[in-house]
């Protein structure tokens, strides 16, 4: 266990610092997901009427759209110089590189988050700091990401690559997408946290249920 | 610490690669493995690291067969594949600096520049990979292998894109290896440069080891002839029907 | 199981036979529901085209952990034809769905949260299809087509977990409270009769499938030695 955490903590240090040198998945995801916040700026007429109720919606589909742009690019260093055959013989269990991977995705995400809330918040004059909003953000997540890594491990390697990802995962994503909006939502029309508990619990036992899941097949999807 | 290979095969649909295949090396011994295109050369070499898995046989390592499920057993293992296995945009160091601490080695500046400075990189350490050229790119990837001193090292084409310097260097580090009782298998279509550091060349055909000649005081002359008689040997007629 | 022998042959026959017999028990067995009409017939068939949806997906995610457990081709075979055949009696429970809710409710569509579920899996497995054109390997396509089969089916019960936390009109028909839709033993029967040819039909259509992708996979195999053997003719001379 000790070593499968070491390896862990290996491999997200050696892809943040990856992406801090390239910071090619970074600006790529920001910018998007600023685009995307314009275009639903004239796709939805946005009055401070209904704002606060579509806020959660929007940041959430800005969010997702960005994550993917991210998940798939997420793996093309390990598919393009086979580093997953260096991987594989390097660490204890070939769990340790889904977790890695599921970690840097998740940080990334939050990272692009953490810059769109204060953007959102000064182009529509609507404080999305509210610590239930963010737990929700979180858990959202990391629900992303764990389902993502997976799929985005397999899509990699196939032929269609970035075409193949968001068919294979948001139909999979889609309870994730329910509890999100729906427990945001609620949170920023000033419901309780109580309110809004199912879901959080929801969206905690899909993170556990997939991310087991993954650790458990993810083996097979870099090694025959 | 012999490495016994028994009785490998490995078939992709129909078509049999590898058919019982049986090979044993020794301690301090470099194989040099020859054989044509598609011959089964990488396809023997990713068995033996535990990346691809044979349909039957084993391979065994003091009498013990080797459970690639276990990490110590893949850690006891040194890789150079076609593919460099690099992070291009990270630098020469960072790049040794992560399978360092992925092996759980000391990854000091002096361990790292040590370990660069071997294959004659210590001047491009600092640089991203992405502007290294082919051959440096190798060089490095031949002292990540080396990095966590494996007992095995398992080499593909280990002279590509090396210069003369680097093929030099490369073959004084095998040298090294032998000495201290490593035990190598290479694939290698340079004969000039493989001859010196050669135990012995095994000529890989119809799945299986065909032929063997051991290096002793062979001639690269007498080496070129042996092989030119090998590849111009036609596949037999059963071959064919077989496939 | 992958060879043709009498009992597939017995197999399909029952299959005809069962499918006839629900046939003729919705039609003229099974009374007229009092406040649907007619059209509430439509629903023992969907019912078990419904159920099948759900079986053939189960059998696709048992198969992947079998395939991934002992890596034979046949598990493969089998997962790939029960996703096929799922997806066709999703499309029969979904297209019969919006017969019945068109008079029901007065729309051929809503975003009924069991309707959506259902929909969603259906894309769930069109993925799969896609996933698997995408990969040329068939040991690989194997491999990823039963890890996706796993997390896909994984994520059916997430999906209709979540719809049940949003409110739902989809009337509730076992083990309701609050019945929508008072049952009478004559449509018990007809159900549990449409639901048995349905399964039977099932099998036997697998059945069948899983020959042909054996099938296919001979052929290809077939295909990609011709061309290993033209590689190798090249190489000898």
């Amino acid at each position: 266990m000790k070593d499968w955490l070491h390896s862990v903590r290996t491999l997200v240090w050696k892809d943040l610092l990856q992406e801090w040198r390239s910071k090619d998945m970074l600006t790529a995801m920001f910018a998007f997901a600023i685009l995307t916040l314009f275009i639903f700026n004239y796709a939805i007429e946005l009055s401070p009427v209904n704002r606060a109720e579509i806020a959660s919606g929007i940041i959430w589909v800005v969010i997702v759209f960005a994550g993917t742009l991210g998940l798939n690019r997420s793996f093309i260093a390990e598919q393009d110089q086979g580093c997953f055959d260096a991987l594989v013989m390097a660490v204890p269990d070939v769990s340790a590189i889904y977790f890695g991977k599921m970690l840097t995705n998740w940080l990334v995400m939050l990272f692009v988050s953490v810059l769109i809330l204060p953007i959102y918040s000064l182009l529509y004059n609507q404080s999305l700091f509210n610590a239930g909003f963010i737990l929700v953000l979180v858990l959202g997540a990391w629900c992303y990401s764990a389902a993502g890594t997976l799929i985005a491990g397999m899509t990699v390697q196939t032929r269609m690559r970035d075409l193949l990802l968001p068919i294979l995962l948001f139909p999979i994503l889609m309870p994730v997408n329910m509890a999100v909006v729906k427990a945001a939502g609620g949170i920023l029309a000033g419901a309780p946290l109580m309110d809004v508990q199912a879901w959080l619990v929801f969206l905690a036992a899909y993170g556990i249920i997939v991310t087991t899941v993954s650790i458990m097949v993810f083996e097979y999807v870099i090694r025959e | 610490m012999t490495l016994a290979i028994r009785q490998i095969a490995k078939s992709f649909g129909q078509h049999h690669v590898l058919n019982s295949l049986d090979l044993e090396l020794q301690p301090g011994e470099l194989l040099c493995l020859l054989g044509r295109n598609g011959a089964g050369k990488t396809t023997l070499l990713r068995i033996l690291a535990g990346l691809l898995k044979p349909e039957t046989g084993s391979v065994w390592l003091n009498n013990q067969q080797i459970d690639y499920a276990e990490s110590h057993a893949r850690s006891n293992i040194g890789l150079v594949m076609h593919q460099p296995f690099l992070y291009e945009h990270l630098t020469g160091i960072e790049n040794l600096r992560f399978y360092a601490r992925l092996y759980q080695l000391a990854d000091d500046e002096t361990a790292l520049e040590a370990a660069l400075a071997q294959v004659g990189m210590q001047r491009f350490g600092g640089k991203p990979v992405r502007a290294y050229s082919r051959g440096m790119k190798q060089r490095l990837t031949i002292a990540r292998a080396l990095l966590h001193s494996p007992r095995i090292l398992l080499l593909d084409e280990p002279y590509t894109g090396l210069d003369l310097q680097g093929s030099q260097i490369f073959n004084q580090l095998m040298l090294e290896q032998k000495q201290q009782g490593c035990i190598i298998l290479m694939t290698t279509h340079d004969l000039s440069h493989a001859l010196p550091i050669s135990s012995r060349f095994a000529f890989l055909a119809r799945g299986r080891v065909s032929d063997e000649l051991t290096n002793e005081n062979l001639s690269l002359e007498n080496l070129e002839t042996w092989l030119a008689e090998k590849l111009a040997k036609p596949l037999s007629a059963q071959k064919r029907a077989a496939a | 199981m992958l060879f043709v022998n009498k009992n597939l042959k017995l197999l399909s026959f029952l299959a005809f036979l069962l499918v006839l017999a629900a046939f003729a028990m919705v039609l003229f067995y099974a009374p007229i529901e009092l406040n649907m009409g007619i059209v509430q017939k439509v629903f023992y068939f969907h019912v078990s085209a419904a159920w099948i949806g759900m079986l053939a997906f189960l059998v696709a995610a048992v198969c992947g952990i079998l395939y991934l457990n002992k890596k034979q081709l046949k598990y493969d075979f089998i997962a790939f034809s029960a996703v096929e055949i799922g997806l066709l009696f999703t499309a029969i429970a979904n297209f019969s769905g919006m017969i019945w809710a068109k008079p029901i409710w007065n729309t051929w569509w809503t975003w009924d949260p069991r309707l959506t579920t259902m929909t969603i899996m259906a894309f769930t497995y069109i993925g799969y299809l896609l996933l698997r054109r995408g990969v040329d390997n068939p040991e690989k396509r194997a491999r990823f087509g039963s890890v996706y089969a796993i997390i896909g089916f994984a994520s059916v019960p997430l999906t209709f977990f979540s719809s049940r936390l949003l409110r739902t009109i989809h009337p509730t028909i076992f083990g309701a409270d609050t019945g929508d839709m008072a049952m009478i033993p004559a449509m018990y029967q007809t159900m549990a009769v449409s639901i048995i040819a349905f399964t039977v039909l099932f099998a036997a259509l697998l059945w069948h499938r899983s020959l042909l992708a054996a099938r296919e996979s001979e052929l290809e195999i077939l295909r990609a030695q011709t061309e290993v053997l033209e590689f190798g003719e090249v190489l000898d001379d």
